[in-house]
């Protein structure tokens, strides 16, 4: 006579699927803000009639402190070009945008050399601002 | 006599607070996402070396200082400029003769550089920078 062996069923508590996907977002959101440059310190210049922009394949910004960054990282604008151009890859024109956040006390010898990196990179440039506030009447 | 009437606790069922938030979560997420920014677009020819002597430009030629435009060769300030270069570029039909050459001195600031620039392309302008490239010549 053969004894069945009683078969045991093991199942995950769905009770506690709630707190894995906390966790998991919670660990995608820090992986999501190592490419983040809100922790950079800029302030945009302001101009008559800017337009809404599309999303970036890369962001460069220069600081209140006048320093470069790629994608939030600090990088010398001569290392620049050759760092966007792995960025944007084989990505065809139109979908080369990137975003370029100038300090408004920024002068020239700060943003010309990094607009020609994003020129020499072959990107599709586009400067962040905001838009004038219009005049208060009296 | 007034009876007092006894209250009642109910407490939300804990278990559900993960998944509140969660859901709060994916709403500042997607918050987050959707801020729009606003600027302006740039287009600019691909960065080439070009000697000096090369033979002259006959292109317009912007040179921006902190105080002043200079359009081949009148300064002007901003709102003149913008009359000016929109003229000047009126009348140009082949993309060849639109192409405006800025240079900028060291310390002119962005505000204006970007003001200029866009005057430049609401006119038709197709915007080139001179860069100054340093070189360093040792002599024996």
């Amino acid at each position: 006579m053969k004894l069945q062996r009683r078969k045991l069923t093991a199942s995950v508590p769905t009770f506690a699927m709630g707190d894995i996907g906390f966790l998991l977002l919670i660990f995608f959101v820090i992986l999501a803000r190592a490419q983040d440059d809100s922790h950079i310190q800029w302030q945009p210049a302001k101009l008559k009639d800017v337009e809404m922009v599309a999303a970036p394949l890369a962001s460069v910004a220069i600081d209140t402190g006048f320093k470069t960054y790629l994608d939030g990282k600090e990088i010398s604008p001569d290392e620049l070009a050759a760092a966007l151009t792995t960025l944007l890859g084989d990505a065809p024109a139109g979908q080369r945008n990137v975003f370029l956040k100038v300090h408004k006390e920024a002068k020239a010898s700060h943003f010309e050399p990094v607009i020609a990196a994003i020129s020499e990179a072959g990107g599709d440039l586009f400067h962040i601002l905001v838009p004038e506030e219009p005049l208060r009447k009296p | 006599m007034k009876l007092k009437r006894g209250k009642l606790l109910i407490d939300p069922p804990a278990s559900a607070s993960s998944d509140i938030a969660f859901i709060l979560i994916i709403f500042f997420l997607v918050c987050a996402a959707v801020q729009p920014e606003t600027g302006l677009a740039q287009v600019l020819p691909q960065t080439e070396e070009k000697n000096e002597q090369n033979e002259q430009s006959k292109n317009i030629e912007v040179t921006i200082t902190p105080t002043s435009i200079v359009l081949n060769g009148s300064p002007l300030q901003l709102s003149t400029f913008t009359q000016r270069i929109a003229a000047a570029l009126k009348l140009k039909t082949r993309e060849a003769d639109r192409i405006v050459v800025v240079k900028s001195a060291p310390d002119t600031p962005y505000p204006l550089w970007i003001g200029v620039s866009q005057a430049i392309e609401q006119a038709g302008g197709i915007l080139t920078l001179e860069l100054e490239s340093e070189r360093v010549i040792t002599v024996e």
